[in-house]
């Protein structure tokens, strides 16, 4: 599996207010959703560690001249027009694929139809995910123009032997002129905030060659970075060649101590760890993202993309053929029609996401929301024992939150005990909010 | 049925090495006689255990009664009692031999005499059956017989004049295996109007009808309705039924001397109908039981224990259903500090133990921990008194034991000459004595060694398979107690005990064997979130540490709208993985780190 890391996606936020609190989590303040996700499937390539919903296009694709795309950007056109209603967006994204493969026009009629269905509020936060040697300065200006403001470039590494082994076309010239170009929109005032991801913990990596690659990162000072631990997922080139012992990872010292040094360079540059992946300077938190952290409901659009608008998430399917039958369905049903009030996420899922963030989840509250009561959560805590008095996770007054970096990196061993008990509650069902969720079994990008 | 007269009875069993075709040998003369349709034929019809089917060896024995007109032109019936082919289950073979006059030597035309062959071969000899070589794999083209019959010559002694070429996969040969029974096995003595006495060589339980035993008359006559007296088990039933295997059961009025038959009589058990043991009537009883009854005893032991505690009482119970049927089986309760409640449980051997352990988590759901198998040692205390002991960890402290003896057994091997000198390091390895070596033929042997049963019992058989590519083979019986100096030797996981662990060594050995111990559970188990320090111990030294390093990232990278479900799935299944082991203290256990000290040598 590969990583986690998409091509680009990251994006902080910028919204002029330095240092609002970020709100706590809890399900009764679940509203209805004012962000939207659009999956732009289309890439020119497959990367060796995706296993996204993707369409390799070849590389000389480009959406002024595809047919596919067209097809495509038709029916995620239908499938917003056919949304039911909702307030205005404060957030959208544009993640894939590599969306800048678009033109400008075909991303401008994307936010006009979302304008025109929804409304997007003023100050509203549109991210777009870019790929070095997709765009150029030109093209940036015009997505400038109209009302991109935030850009996610997938990065990766500064070194070309490394993209090459990654399988992406793009190289470190590419990404430095494309970076550079950001940069300047950015201290110009014409973009809000640009964010670069990188993967870590690549094949054969070291202490010394991931410092370097962080330096350089800095260097550019995008004032968000996302830094994805490379996971090798099933059915990707890395994980074939990581059969045929092929794919010398880093040993897991190794992995760990990268993880460390990561936390601990960024935060001395100034930037905050907001999440387990994602560093921002102040102000600069990706809006969108958060969402999902939170427990609140989101709009999603296109092929593999999920939506949760009213708490239950909905994945459509990952394919266009199987999509375009979807949406036709859906048409005629409209399944997505709003029973009733708009439901939290389950318990355990708030923690799961919750705890992925610097601050946590405010556990009194959280848990008296979901009926759990004191001697309840008393048992959870003590089930939890290893894990308090190795230093992992921290209860402070009413919040619970994992220690950084290392409650952070060992995230999965205190979720497992969590789900685990959750699951072998008496009564699991005992969320209040409303309807059983459902999961269709496809998976979705994130958005 | 049973108006056959005593003179056109034979009863014959087959004699085989796994592998050499017993039981395809066993089906087609079962459709030769025409007793099995084609067409109803499964493959390999009296293996019909499920597990026995799979691993292609006979665990419990079956009968099969056929009737044949032979070149006479008389009508004969033919009861062809088979035999387990495995070293766990001896004497059933032995009781199973006492049952017939006759034994089809079974030998692959290509690969020759195996050891276990061998042993089951001197066992008929003893019992004084008539034996008739049969070359089974005729048809292969590897195929040697000349050479296996010089072999069978040499090795046993056997005239092979009239040796039957065959293949039982084609059909050839087998009308003449049949012919042969009738003219060679002689026909049983007529003692049919002597006193009842017939020997039990099976038994099973049928939850409808209590146990099944099946027996072969000696002398008198057995009918529905009788009252019978077990004289070794001293209980007594009235009869349900009378019947034959012709394969499938089929009543009858009665059976008289010479017969092979099964009856069911509401017996609860079948430790109540044990093997070897004697049926008279109860009105008019022998004087004397048969020869040659012993109990099966237990000779290797382990603990069971259920990884998920809650599972206590469907492990007794599914216990207490097994032993209903297998007699040889013994446990009684175990607690463990480490690992709460389970048995200990006794076996005949390896194969038995995995068997049941296998039957256990197949047919009754369980998850089992199972500790590394260990033998009875004979512990003399200070004051006198001795100490059976079945469970290293129960082991006296040294300053109350005098010393303490361990079950040795003669180990015979049978092995291709350019392997001897592999396998004798092996066996010196395993603290064997060195007693001979013959060569039967120029370029195969028997090694002879005496060593202790507990060396036999952690993996020697693997170690031997695989030093020699599968060509060796191995037989042993126990030969009794002998003192050792040996030691226990204490395992400490995150400085805690770990009962299951703990094994009973040689002085010599024990400093090797912790070293290797710590070493591979350092690689069993997995690493949790803080450091494990992994000791071996003798009493209160330390004679071994190793350390497990805390884990420090375990981490989803990415969790965004899509993957919150997927995520959660997957740490869903992780964690119940994670109840698969056992929580010893802080520290999760898998089943094979309780099964390390077999594998110090992988």
């Amino acid at each position: 599996m590969v990583m986690a890391l998409q091509h680009g996606r990251f994006q902080p936020i910028c919204l002029g207010l330095v240092s609002t609190p970020l709100p706590l989590i809890g399900p009764t303040s679940v509203s209805e959703p004012r962000s939207a996700y659009l999956h732009i499937p289309f890439c020119q390539r497959r990367c060796f560690y995706c296993d996204f919903a993707v369409v390799p296009l070849g590389d000389r694709a480009d959406g002024a001249h595809s047919g596919s795309i067209e097809a495509y950007l038709k029916l995620l056109h239908a499938e917003i027009a056919g949304s039911p209603p909702g307030p205005p967006l404060s957030t959208v994204y544009v993640g894939g694929g590599t969306p800048s493969l678009l033109t400008p026009g075909q991303i401008g009629a994307l936010l006009a139809a979302l304008g025109d269905h929804f409304g997007l509020a003023p100050g509203a936060e549109i991210s777009l995910e870019m790929d070095p040697a997709s765009f150029d300065r030109d093209r940036l200006d015009q997505l400038l123009a109209i009302g991109v403001n935030r850009v996610s470039l997938g990065g990766q590494s500064f070194d070309d032997p490394v993209l090459e082994r990654l399988g992406r076309r793009h190289r470190r010239a590419d990404l430095l002129e494309a970076a550079a170009w950001l940069a300047a929109a950015w201290r110009q005032g014409q973009l809000r905030s640009w964010s670069l991801d990188l993967i870590q913990g690549l094949p054969e990596q070291t202490l010394d060659h991931w410092a370097g690659q962080l330096g350089q990162a800095l260097a550019l000072e995008a004032p968000h970075l996302s830094i994805y631990d490379l996971i090798v997922e099933p059915g990707t080139v890395f994980a074939w060649r990581q059969r045929r012992g092929q794919l010398p990872l880093p040993d897991p010292e190794m992995g760990a101590d990268l993880m460390d040094f990561t936390s601990e360079r960024l935060r001395g540059a100034g930037y905050g760890h907001y999440e387990i992946s994602n560093y921002a300077q102040p102000g600069h938190v990706s809006r969108h993202n958060r969402v999902y952290w939170s427990g609140a409901g989101w709009w999603g659009f296109g092929m593999g993309a999920t939506a949760a608008p009213f708490g239950e998430r909905q994945a459509r399917p990952r394919t266009r053929a199987a999509y375009g039958e979807w949406l036709n369905t859906r048409r005629q049903h409209q399944p997505e029609e709003r029973g009733g009030a708009v439901s939290a996420p389950p318990f355990d899922e708030l923690l799961l996401v919750g705890l992925r963030r610097r601050e946590g989840v405010s556990m009194d509250r959280l848990a008296a929301e979901h009926g759990i009561g004191p001697a309840e959560l008393g048992g959870l805590r003590q089930r939890l024992g290893p894990f308090l008095e190795g230093g992992l996770l921290l209860i402070e007054g009413s919040r619970w939150r994992l220690s950084d970096p290392a409650g952070l990196a060992l995230s999965n061993a205190v979720l497992r005990e969590l789900l685990d008990w959750w699951d072998g509650r008496p009564d699991p069902g005992a969320s209040p909010a409303g309807p059983q969720r459902q999961d269709h079994g496809h998976r979705s990008t994130p958005g | 049925m049973t108006d056959v007269p005593v003179q056109r009875i034979r009863n014959f069993c087959i004699i085989a090495h796994i592998d050499h075709g017993k039981s395809t040998l066993a089906d087609r003369l079962l459709q030769e006689t025409g007793t099995v349709a084609a067409r109803d034929m499964q493959a390999q019809f009296l293996d019909n255990m499920e597990l026995e089917r799979e691993r292609g060896i006979t665990i419990k024995l079956q009968a099969a009664r056929m009737e044949y007109t032979a070149a006479d032109g008389e009508r004969y019936i033919l009861n062809l009692i088979d035999t387990p082919g495995h070293v766990d289950f001896s004497y059933e073979v032995s009781r199973s031999l006492q049952a017939c006059e006759g034994a089809l030597l079974v030998v692959d035309a290509s690969q020759g005499v195996e050891a276990q062959t061998l042993a089951n071969v001197y066992l008929a000899l003893e019992n004084e059956l008539e034996i008739i070589p049969v070359l089974n794999k005729i048809d292969l083209p590897g195929a040697d017989p000349e050479r296996i019959k010089e072999e069978i010559e040499s090795i046993i002694g056997l005239d092979t004049s009239k040796a039957i070429d065959c293949s039982a996969k084609t059909g050839l040969g087998v009308p003449e295996i049949l012919q042969a029974v009738v003219d060679r096995v002689p026909p049983p003595a007529d003692r049919v109007d002597e006193p009842l006495r017939a020997l039990i060589f099976d038994s099973y339980y049928d939850a409808y009808r209590g146990v099944i035993v099946y027996f072969r008359v000696i002398s008198g006559s057995i009918a529905r309705k009788d009252k019978v007296l077990l004289m070794a088990s001293k209980t007594s039933y009235e009869l349900d039924e009378v019947g034959v295997m012709a394969p499938d059961q089929r009543q009858v009025e009665s059976l008289h001397a010479g017969e092979v038959g099964y009856l069911a009589a509401s017996i609860k058990a079948v430790a109540d109908a044990r093997v070897g043991d004697t049926i008279t009537l109860l009105a008019n009883p022998a004087d004397e039981p048969l020869p040659g009854y012993a109990e099966a005893k237990p000779m290797v032991f382990c603990g069971l224990f259920p990884t998920d505690a809650d599972q206590y009482p469907d492990l007794r119970e599914a216990l207490d259903k097994l032993q209903l049927s297998d007699a040889a089986l013994k446990y009684e309760p175990e607690t463990s500090s480490a690992m709460g409640f389970g048995f200990r449980c006794g076996f005949l051997g390896l194969l038995h133990m995995e068997i049941v352990q296998e039957r256990l988590e197949r047919e009754y759901n369980l998850d089992l921990i199972v500790t590394a198998p260990s033998v009875i040692y004979q512990v003399n205390m200070i004051d006198g008194s001795t100490l059976m002991v079945d469970n290293p960890a129960t082991l006296p402290d040294p300053q109350k034991r005098e010393s303490i003896e361990e079950p040795y057994v003669k180990l015979e091997i049978y092995t291709p000459n350019i392997y001897n000198g592999t396998l004798m390091e092996l066996c010196q390895e395993r603290r064997g004595e060195f007693i001979d070596m013959k060569y039967i033929t120029t370029d195969r042997v028997t090694l002879h060694y005496e060593m202790p049963l507990a060396e036999v019992v952690t993996d020697f058989f693997d170690q031997m398979k695989s030093r020699t590519k599968g060509y060796a083979s191995m037989e042993y019986s126990l030969i009794g107690y002998r003192k050792n100096e040996l030691v226990r030797l204490d395992v400490l996981i995150n400085a805690e005990k770990a009962d299951p662990l703990t094994t009973i060594v040689h002085r010599d050995k024990a400093y090797n064997v912790g070293k290797g111990l710590v070493e591979k559970l350092k690689e069993l188990i997995p690493r949790q979130q803080f450091k494990i320090p992994i000791q071996a111990s003798i009493g209160s030294r330390i004679i071994a540490s190793e350390s497990i390093s805390a884990i420090r990232k375990d981490v989803l990278a990415k969790c965004y709208g899509g993957d919150i479900s997927r995520k959660k799935k997957l740490l869903q299944k992780q964690a119940k993985g994670k109840k698969r082991m056992k929580a010893m203290g802080r520290v999760d256990v898998p089943q094979e780190a309780f099964m390390a000290v077999l594998k110090l040598n992988q």
